[in-house]
């Protein structure tokens, strides 16, 4: 009884400790944010906008430790593969803008993204297949369009 | 005076060849071979837009990314293609191969 006290107390001493290590939330600016059809940005927005851009709404469970450590890795991971607050920067590369407008379609065709786990809790994720085929022939398009010659 | 027109034409292609070889020379260049990128860190002017040729002299394709750049280039064996790099402030830009995690460089603006 005595053992089992000392873990719950450790665990809990723990858990309440992890409650202290904050992250900065400081939203970095837009500024360059990606521009596509109307029906298109409602759909990013809905669905990707959280980890991959500069305009995150943070939930309140994103408060709480270890969730809080979680969907930080997830913000951070996500802005650091694909921004698309910063998309004036790939597109100054043109090739560079292909390569993640065909990454965008073939995510979307895989159905990888949204992750399962940010889906259970954000309806906008959960792309129907319709939404999906937007997706992908949208990126398809955009990125025949910016196709460089070399 | 043919001759001497032909000449002239045959010295003014020699001066524009050695001015196109010499301008060659001055395109920043990395190249994937054996798995490792070459040069390792490639030296560039700080505050001057530049173009990178990249080239990838392996046998498996590779994926030239940097997030510090906002970079990201697929380069199929034998391909060589050209990244373009707006002014960059001093500083130091690491680069990968995504495709192969280990290799990995870095571009030094000064």
């Amino acid at each position: 009884m005595r053992r089992g006290a000392v873990w719950w107390g450790a665990i809990g001493a723990i858990v309440v400790g992890a409650q202290f290590v904050r992250f900065d939330r400081t939203a970095p600016p837009v500024h360059g944010d990606l521009v596509a059809p109307p029906e298109v940005m409602r759909t990013l927005r809905g669905a990707c906008y959280d980890c991959h851009s500069n305009e995150t709404e943070w939930p309140w469970y994103s408060q709480v430790a270890p969730f809080s450590w979680l969907l930080q890795r997830d913000v951070d991971e996500g802005r650091r593969r694909l921004n698309f607050s910063e998309w004036d920067e790939y597109a100054s590369d043109p090739g560079t803008a292909v390569a993640k407008l065909s990454e965008i379609a073939a995510s979307v065709a895989r159905g990888g993204m949204a992750p399962w786990y940010y889906r259970v809790l954000h309806s906008a994720a959960r792309l129907s297949p319709a939404q999906r085929e937007l997706l992908r022939q949208w990126a398809e398009g955009a990125a025949g369009q910016e196709r460089p010659s070399a | 005076m043919t001759r001497g027109w032909v000449r002239g034409l045959l010295v003014g292609a020699l001066v524009v060849g050695a001015v196109a070889a010499r301008a060659d020379d001055t395109v920043p260049k990395i190249t994937m071979k054996d798995g490792r990128f070459d040069p390792p860190e490639l030296v560039v002017a700080a505050d001057t837009a530049v173009q990178l040729q990249v080239t990838n002299a392996d046998a498996a394709a590779i994926e030239f990314e940097s997030f510090e750049l906002h970079r990201e280039r697929v380069i199929q064996p034998g391909q060589t293609v050209t990244v373009y790099l707006p002014a960059l402030k001093a500083g130091r830009y690491p680069f990968f191969d995504d495709f192969h995690k280990t290799a990995e460089g870095a571009i030094v603006a000064r």
